[in-house]
Parts: structure tokens; sequence; C-alpha cells
């Protein structure tokens, strides 16, 4: 650990205002559960920030907002408040069921959402979610507001976009659409406080036993989230099934080695992404399939 | 005579539990003192190197630095060792591990030895580091010490191997390996030291075994032991973890401590625990096994090399417990055994709950389901063949002259758990489920207490004060397991008194006699014995004020409800306090010490035989587990896990060592690796070394069975190690019926159930 300074910001104006004038050395806290692991790991006489910009004060970039069509998540939600919002339960509900795998209690009542996308872990929980649901992430600065599609914004893993003088301030994402049905499956070594080995999201809208829209969003798969339109479009058209299921949970392993190469972990990633992929298509259409 | 039964066989509130809820208890790092330095280390750069020079200049120059410490300030011996002195606490010539410290810092903030450690240099000539046992042994491998490789080679030899093999049906091959693994304590490892007035070094801390440390320090300080006081901290677990480690750390924070003529406090980072604490030792096992096709065993040819890491420690002691066990608890005529314990640049590896136990229960309860399998017999039908009874003879050749349960508790853990209903039915609900059911056990046996590897003694004081008020002494020690409050219930017994009248004193070698360590679930059976003699002790002199009180023989008293009575007649009695009066007027002594030797055993290590330990326990656990063979993920679903233990003293201790010692077996079966490559930890901390949370360990059903022994006080045994050495072997024998997949490595992870073999990362971590 080295030692830094503190600043704490009670509004969105004051800290972008710290940020415009001081804008490389200092690092975002929200609910600092990767803050505080990073900054650990830095050893006297290595670089690290010079200082810590506190956010948790900021009233206005927290919450749960609904406008009919689009749903607003502050960046500084911790994850219990999304996993149990009605909200989110009713409209997104498998960004709640992310939300509710991250850690454990403790964690998920100081962690944020806005640091879970900004950490860029590739095994960040609520990210796959995120992607699913199309969100955008939303970030301001003192020059003004910039929206992005939120898998647009990271470049590697633990790499986002975020400018040295901007604040995420919030996700947003449409409701799903009428009659979709989704489903958010993790996978860790243990059943609590584990970090996913692989996760899947994903969302289908079934009309008349034909499946319409589908989405796929596996998380520690790719080198950066996406959705895998490759198999998202085996199944467009067709009706329901374990084998069509397969068949795309196929296609998203096949997409991973594509974008990823053969890697020390690909002969276990390559059946289990597929087998979570069609488990989670077969728990979204329910019933009968 | 057993004065007041009541309290033997309940469960009265922990002594010292008040103080740990409420967050009073002090822990090693809550003693800060005035003037207290930081010490930090300056590891090795290398596992396998001599050191050609250590540059310790700039460091010293830095400000507020108060003194750092290479080898060459080493006052006494430069190392230390239970049998072989080899552990050095300042390596000199050589590193043997990353774990190793080339200098030592005391300096006035954490941050500031810190600081002066990464300005240390040291020089080396790197050496070529051997980090598989099996390689080490090869006869052109680079020595690591002087004397060769090989730490210990033990044997056991019965009958004529050749014969068993020739009168078998069939012979059955398998190979199996466990994995290094770390105790996990919540609290790492730390000391504060400090010199008395009178020049007797003080350390203070987070210690197991306080004389081990103590005789380590004594010769590394060059001190006489007298002048050496070892105390004991509240301690944040231990399971065997903290002895040779504390010794380390004790040892360099001595030294600063009488460099500077300040206290010193060394504390571990977790990440210095797991690269520095010893680990429970890795094992490579293959076994041999003659059968006939009825199902009798007629030989066992097994053969075991442990990783020993850079340093002897516990190894020569661990790799014996393997060698007297290694056939399990089954009748077998025939048996070579041969158990290798070797040195490699890995994190050497020692003392850990089941000493070395869980590696070979693994071996050989995986493999009783391997060949039941191969007769087409059910694992129960042919354990039960095979499996020991009263009067049966052990591989070592003792006649087994207790009450041999196993087989009881077989019977118990198998009609509770529903054993032969979910054997059948499971495998027909499998097919049409994800998560694929399957239940398997495990049984042992094991010596008590140190057995034929030392001698076994300990001692008790207890004292009675005029007030009333009682207290014991051991050199014992309480890290969680409840030996407070068994003693306690003894002394509360013996005397007659209320459990709250007693106070337990401080764990301090000023304090008491050397009585071993607090080690091989021996504390009840050794300890719990001397205690009980020093409470007899002291009661008698109390019966003898008593009796010339009221003109009655001392024999005829009983002490009970704080009271010393005639036995036949309660109503002519002397209040316990008036009872201390009459023998303080009398000038009687009222503190006693007691002390405790074990019935005799041996051991021939040249013909591989003896009578191992003076009494066993004996167990069986089951699991039930659910397996997602398309993930990998296994569940523990329940467990029922019976233990006899002679006598429970107070059951929800036994109850507690069964469900912890449970829950260790699940993280080893399932989770728990120290991964090093080339000699690099790669797991270095909790994110990556996994262990089992509460919602991975499923319901634990504790069965307690009391089999008297007459060599145990109240005929209670033991029970803390049994616990943690079958639930590993249970799961992979549920995993096999599950899924029809043997694995014979631990742990079972993710990615052995899906592939049959582990990952591995080729990214290094280096510290
Ligand atoms: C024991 C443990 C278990 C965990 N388990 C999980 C798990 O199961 N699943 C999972 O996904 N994660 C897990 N995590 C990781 C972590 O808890 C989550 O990523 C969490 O959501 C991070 O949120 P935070 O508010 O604590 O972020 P912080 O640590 O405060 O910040 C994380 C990063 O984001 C930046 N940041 C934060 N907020 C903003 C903002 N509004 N604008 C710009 N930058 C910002 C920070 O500068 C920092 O770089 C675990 C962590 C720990 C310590």
């Amino acid at each position: 650990m080295i030692p830094f300074n503190l600043e704490r910001a009670e509004s969105l104006e004051q800290a972008l205002e710290f940020l415009d004038r001081d804008g490389t050395e200092v690092k975002i806290i929200a609910g600092g559960t990767d803050l505080m692991v990073e900054l650990r790991e830095i050893s006297p006489g290595e670089k690290g920030p010079g200082t810590v910009l506190d956010i948790t004060p900021i009233d206005e970039i927290r919450g749960i907002k609904d406008d009919g069509s689009t749903i607003t998540v502050g960046a500084l939600t911790p994850h219990r408040e999304i996993s149990s919002s009605p909200i989110i339960l009713q409209y997104a509900p498998l960004l709640a069921s992310a939300c509710s795998t991250v850690g454990a209690a403790q964690h998920r009542n100081i962690a944020t959402i806005g640091g879970n996308v900004i950490n860029g872990s590739p095994a960040a929980d609520s990210v796959p979610a995120l992607v699913a649901l199309n969100a955008e992430a939303v970030f301001q600065s003192k020059s003004g507001e910039r929206v992005s599609l939120l898998k647009d914004i990271y470049l590697k893993p633990y790499q986002t976009d975020i400018k040295d003088d901007e604040i995420l301030t919030a996700v947003r994402f449409p409701r799903l659409p009428e009659g979709a049905t989704s489903s958010y499956i993790k996978l860790g070594r243990r059943n609590a406080l584990a970090i996913s080995r692989m996760n899947v999201a994903v969302v289908l809208v079934i009309k008349d036993g034909e499946i319409t829209e589908a989405r796929i969003s596996p998380g520690s798969t790719t080198p950066t989230p996406d959705r895998i339109t490759t198999a998202e479009e085996l199944l467009i058209g067709k009706e329901p099934s374990e084998e069509l299921f397969r068949r795309a949970g196929q296609a998203v392993s096949e997409e991973m080695i594509n974008r990823s190469g053969r890697r020390w972990s690909t002969p276990y990633k390559e059946p289990v992404i597929a087998a979570l992929t069609a488990r989670a298509l077969g728990e979204a259409a329910g019933e009968g399939v | 005579m057993n004065q007041n039964p009541e309290i033997i066989g309940t469960s009265p509130k922990r002594v010292d539990v008040r103080e740990k809820v409420t967050g009073a208890a002090r822990y090693g790092s809550d003693l800060k003192m005035e003037g207290m330095l930081y010490a930090k280390v300056k590891h090795a750069e290398y596992p396998h190197a001599k050191i050609l020079s250590v540059k310790t200049g700039r460091a010293k120059k830095l400000k507020g630095v108060a003194a750092v410490a290479t080898a060459a300030d080493v006052p006494g011996n430069p190392a230390f060792g239970a049998i072989i002195i080899d552990n050095q606490p300042i390596a000199g010539d050589k590193v043997r591990y990353l774990g190793d410290a080339v200098a030592v810092v005391a300096a006035e903030t954490e941050a500031i030895a810190e600081k002066a450690v990464s300005l240390i240099k040291v020089k080396y000539k790197e050496l070529p580091g051997l980090f598989d046992p099996r390689d080490a042994l090869k006869p052109d491998a680079p020595l690591i010490h002087e004397d060769g490789n090989l730490i210990v080679h033990h044997k056991t030899r019965r009958g004529d191997i050749e014969a068993g093999f020739a009168a078998a049906d069939r012979v059955i091959e398998r190979s199996y390996s466990v994995q290094r693994v770390d105790h996990a304590y919540i609290e790492p490892e730390v000391v504060v030291a400090y010199f008395e007035p009178d020049g007797t070094l003080v350390v203070k801390g987070s210690h197991q075994s306080i004389f081990n440390i103590r005789s380590a320090v004594s010769g590394v300080m060059g001190l006489p032991l007298s002048k050496v006081r070892i105390v004991q901290a509240s301690l944040g677990g231990s399971f065997g973890g903290k002895d040779d480690v504390m010794s380390v750390l004790s040892c360099r924070a001595g030294i600063l401590a009488q460099q500077t003529g300040r206290p010193v406090m060394l504390s571990n980072s977790r990440e210095d625990s797991l690269i520095e604490s010893y680990k429970r030792h890795p094992y490579f096992m293959d076994y041999k096994v003659g059968v006939k096709n009825d199902g009798t065993i007629t030989a066992m040819e097994i053969k075991m090399v442990a990783d020993g890491g850079a340093y002897a420690s516990m190894t020569q002691f661990v790799t014996w417990r393997s060698v007297v066990h290694a056939t399990g608890p089954y009748r077998v005529p025939h048996v070579k055994t041969d158990v290798y314990g070797v040195y490699t640049n890995n994190t050497y590896t020692g003392a850990f709950r089941g000493f070395g136990s869980p590696q070979i229960t693994f071996a050989y309860e995986s493999l009783m389901d391997e060949i039941a399998e191969e007769l087409g017999m059910e694992p129960l039908e042919f354990r039960r063949i095979n499996i020991l009874h009263d009067n049966d003879i052990t591989a070592t050749g003792q006649i087994l002259d207790h009450t041999v349960s196993v087989g009881q508790a077989l019977d118990v853990t198998t009609s509770a758990s529903g054993w032969e209903e979910k054997r059948a039915r499971f495998p027909k609900e499998n097919s049409g489920r994800i998560m694929k059911r399957g239940i398997g056990l495990a049984c042992s046996y094991r010596g008590v207490a140190l057995g034929a590897e030392g001698v076994d003694a300990t001692g008790a004081t207890v004292r009675i004060h005029s007030d009333g008020s009682v207290d014991v002494a051991t050199g014992l020690v309480e890290m969680g397991q409840g030996l407070k409050t068994i003693f306690s219930q003894i002394v509360a017994a013996e005397l007659g008194i209320p459990i709250d009248k007693i106070q337990y004193r401080p764990t301090d070698t000023s304090l008491i006699v050397d009585g071993g360590p607090t080690v091989a679930s021996r504390s009840t059976i050794m300890g719990g014995s001397a205690v009980k003699k020093a409470a007899i002790g002291v009661r008698e002199r109390l019966f003898q004020a008593v009796s010339e009180k009221l003109d009655v023989a001392p024999e005829d008293l009983i002490a009970a409800d704080e009271k010393i009575m005639l036995k036949n007649d309660p109503s002519r009695s002397v209040a316990f306090l008036e009872a201390i009066a009459l023998a303080l007027e009398t000038g009687l002594n009222l503190s006693c010490f007691g002390w405790h030797l074990s019935p005799p055993i041996w051991w021939d290590e040249e013909a591989g035989k003896g009578d191992a330990y003076f009494t066993y326990v004996y167990a069986c656990q089951i699991a039930e587990v659910e397996v997602d063979p398309e993930t990998g993920k296994v569940n523990v679903v329940e467990v029922w896990a019976a233990h006899d233990v002679g006598k429970a003293i107070n059951p929800d201790t036994v109850r507690g060592q069964i469900y912890g010692g449970v829950a260790t077996a699940i993280g080893y079966g399932l989770l728990e690796d120290v991964e090093m490559v080339d000699g690099v930890t790669k797991t270095m901390n909790m994110d990556e070394y996994l262990i089992p949370t509460a919602m991975d360990v499923g319901k634990i059903n504790a069965i307690i069975l009391e089999n008297y022994d007459k060599y145990g006080p109240y005929g209670a045994k033991s029970i803390a190690e049994p616990t943690a050495e079958l639930c590993a072997p249970a799961i992979a024998n549920a995993v096999y019926h599950a899924t029809g997949k043997r694995i014979r490595d631990l742990p079972l992870n993710l990615e052995r159930i899906v592939l049959g073999h582990k990952l591995i990362k080729k990214k290094r971590r280096v510290r």
C-alpha cells in the first residue's frame, strides 16, 4: 500500500471541477471493493494515484429511475438495491439476478454498479446482463455528457475508454420488450463469495412458438464483453428446442475461440460456455423445452 | 472416583466466550507496546541460490530504521529443528525457498520498514531448483542440504509380501496424489519480542506449541531456556500451523529486539503467510493390493513420496503416522509400506490437522471403492469383509485390546444416511437430471496422541485459593478447540465446585514445566489426565483436613455441591470454603502438580513394527453430493460423521470439532490448492486460495460414539484430527457414484471433474 490524499466531492459539479483541475493522478472511489484491493497491491516505490476522490456523497448519481421506456441506474447504486428493486425485477430481471450474485452480502451493500462497470473485469457479473439489455453508459465531464453503448467502452480486460476528467454517472437501458424472458447463470467455484469462472446472460422473445429476438451475452469468454450475434442468428425464426439451444451454445464457444484463440483454459471453457449458454436459453424459454 | 459427574458429558458455556464475542480478547496484533518498532523481512528472490552478498548500507541509512540484521547477526545457532537442525530464521550461505529471509529490518513504522527492505540488495548465484520430490530422489539430483535430499524413509513390514500376493486371485494397482494446502487460519502469524530488565527475552504472539518455540528461540538466540519466555496471545486459529513458523518469527523479532533494545513487532501479511508458513505435505501414493474373489485382502504393498519442501520440520513424524496407518482400518496379513520424506525447493511442509492421515485416507478409501467395483461388490460389503475387529492385529503387528468400533461407525452412518436405499436409487434417477446425485463413504482408524514417535507426557497445576477460587495452568494451549473449558470441567468435577469458580491461567512457558506440544489430538487424553491428577491431588489434602475434623477416613469422603461430605451420609459435611480454611490452618499446600505419562508403547524402526499407539479412535463419514458434470461443480448436500471419542466430556465441543474438520476436508476435497510453479507461489491471497464458505459445506450430522477407554480421563480419547481426514475421499467416492468418474488427484475442482486433469496457468505472479 502506498500513501495517497483522500478528497471528498459533495456534488457532481465539485467532482467534475476537481477532475478537470487535476486530470492524471486521481482515482475515483465508490464502494472501494475493487480499488482498495488494487491500491493495497502497489508497493512503495511503484507508481500509483496521488489522490483518491470519494464520490459517495453525490446523491444525484444514485438510485433507479424508470420513465416508462428507459430505465436509468445511477452509477453509485449498490448491487443490493438493484437486485431487490421492483423496477428491475419487473423490467430487467436478469440484471437483478446478476447483481444478487456479486460477492457476499457485505459487498452487495457497498459495491456499486458503476464500479463494477468501470473496473472492467471480464468476470464482472453485472456487465453481461447490461450488455444483454443493450445498455448505454452515460459519462459526464466539465465539457458535457458523453453516451456510448456500454459494450463499446471496453478496450481490453480491465480497461475502458473513460477519460481522466469523466465520471460515469449512470447506465441506462430500454425495458425488456413485452413478452421477453431472460436468464442469468453464474458459475463460480463456490456457492457464495465467488468470482465468476464464466457466466452468461440471455434474452429471448418467443412469439407463436417461434423465436423472434435473441440476445446472448457471455462473461469471461471474449476479451471484451459482447453479444454473440452468430449464436443469436441461429435462433431467429426457429422453434425453441434443446437441440437448437445446444447448437447456439456451440456457436458461442466457437466465437470465443475465434476471438481469443486457444489458450491454457480453452479445454475447459469450450464445453462449459456451450453448456451454460444452452442452459440459460432453456431457462429463459421456460417449461416444455 | 468421579466426584461430581454431572458436569462431565455436558456442554457448559465456553469459559473464554465472553472476551471473544465482545472483542475484548487480545490477539497478537493487539499487543502494541510503547516504543515498539515494526519489522519486515527481505525474502529470497530465488527458490534455490547461493547468497554471495547482502548489501544493507542504504537500508540502514534510511531515516526511521533502527536495525537491519542478517545471518551474521544471529547470536546463537544458525538454525533450529525438531530432529534435523536445518531451519534458518535468517539464511546465511544459501536460500532454499522463496519464504527464506536474507535480512530483517526494524523501523519506526511498517512503511519505513517496507521501504528499507526494498533498499537491501542481494547478490545470488542461482542453483538448479527441485520442485518435485520424485525428481529430488534421483541419484544425480542437486543437493538442497548437504546430507542429501532424503529427509526420512520409514517402513512397515508384516508377514511375507510375496506369499500375500501369491494367495490373491487378483492384484490391483492404483496411484493417487494430493496437493499442498494451507491452514488458512483467519489470523496470520504475529509476534512481539522484548527484553525484560533481567535479560529475559519475552516473545508474545500467535503461538501454538509454546515449548517447541522456546527451545528454537533459546538455541538461535544463544540464551538459556530459563531466559526465554514464550507467551501465547489469544489465537486466531492454528490447526497445527503455528509452530515452526512462529519459531522463525520469534527468532527474527528477538534478534531485532536485542539489537535495538526496544520491543519489536513482526506481523505477517496474508501473502507472507502463504509464501512463508509451512503447509500440509503433498503426497504421491502407489498402492498394490492382493484380493481374493471372495473379497478378502491378502496383501498390500505401498510406496509414498512426501514433499517436505525446504526444511525437515515435522516431516519425520508426519510420514511416520502415514506409514503406521497406510493400510487403513483393515485386516491385511502381508504388508510392505515405504514412505519417503524428501526435500525440495518448495515451501516447507509440516504439521497440519490430520498430520499425515488426510493424504493416505484419500488414497486407501478411494482404493477400497475401486477394489469393490473390480470385484463386483458394493463398497460397504467389501469393507465389512475386511475391517478390523476387537483383538485384531494391525499392519504394524499391534493387537487392538480396546473396543474397535469402525464397524459400529459404518453401521450408524449408513443407517442414518439411508445409504442402501440411496446407493440403489440415485443412479436410476440421475439419467434424467442435470445435477447428478451420489453418495460415498470413508472410514479410518487413528492412533491417539504422539505415539511411539516420542515420549508423551504432560503436566498441570491446580491451585485452590483461600477465598474458594481455583486456578489451573497447563502447558497446552487453547486455540479455539475448547481446551480451557474441558480442563475447567475436569477440575469442577473433581473438586465438586461450579465451573465459574475456575480461572484458566495464561499459557506462558515461565508458569509451568514443559508439557510437550499441543498437537496430535492429545490435549484431552493427556492434558486432561494431568489436570485430573492435579485436581485429585489437591482434593486429597482437603480430604485430609476434613477427615480429621469429622473423624472419618479420607477414603469415605466425596466432594460435591461445594461441600466435602461423607459418601454414605451426605448430611455430615463441611463446606468447601471451610475445608480450605481447615487445610490452610494445618499448613497444607493447596497447590498440586499433576504429571501424566502415556502407557508404554514401542516402535522398531529397522523392523518396521511396533505397538505404535496406546489406543486408537475409529470413524466413518458419508458424503452426499450433487455433481454438475457439464461444469464440474460439486455441491456437498449432506454429511454424516460418526466418531468414537471414548467419552464426550463436552458434546458441543465434540460436535464443533466435527463441523470444523468436515469443512476443512471439504476444502481439501474440492477447492484448496497452494499452487506453486517452479517454487513460486501463485495463490497469494484468499481471492485465489479458496476455502469453503458456509454455503459450501452442506448439512453436517455429527454422531458421537462412546466406547469407554481405560487410558483416558472418564474414558475419553480424542476427536480433533480424525474429523479432517475422511470427507475428501467420501466426496471422491460420491462423485464416482454420481458420474462414474474416478478422480485420483485432489482437489476435485471444476476442471478435474470436466477434463480429468487440472489446468496449469502459464502466467507467473512473482512476489
Ligand atoms: C471479496 C470480493 C468479492 C467480489 N466478488 C465479486 C463478484 O462476485 N462479482 C463481481 O462482479 N465483482 C466482485 N467483486 C468486485 C467488486 O466488488 C465489484 O466490481 C464492485 O461492483 C465494484 O464496485 P465499487 O463501488 O466497490 O468500485 P470501486 O472499487 O470504488 O471502483 C472500481 C473502479 O471503478 C472506478 N469507478 C467507480 N465508480 C466510478 C464512477 N462513477 N465513475 C468513474 N469511475 C468509477 C474506480 O476508480 C475504480 O477504478 C468482488 C470484490 C471483492 C473484494
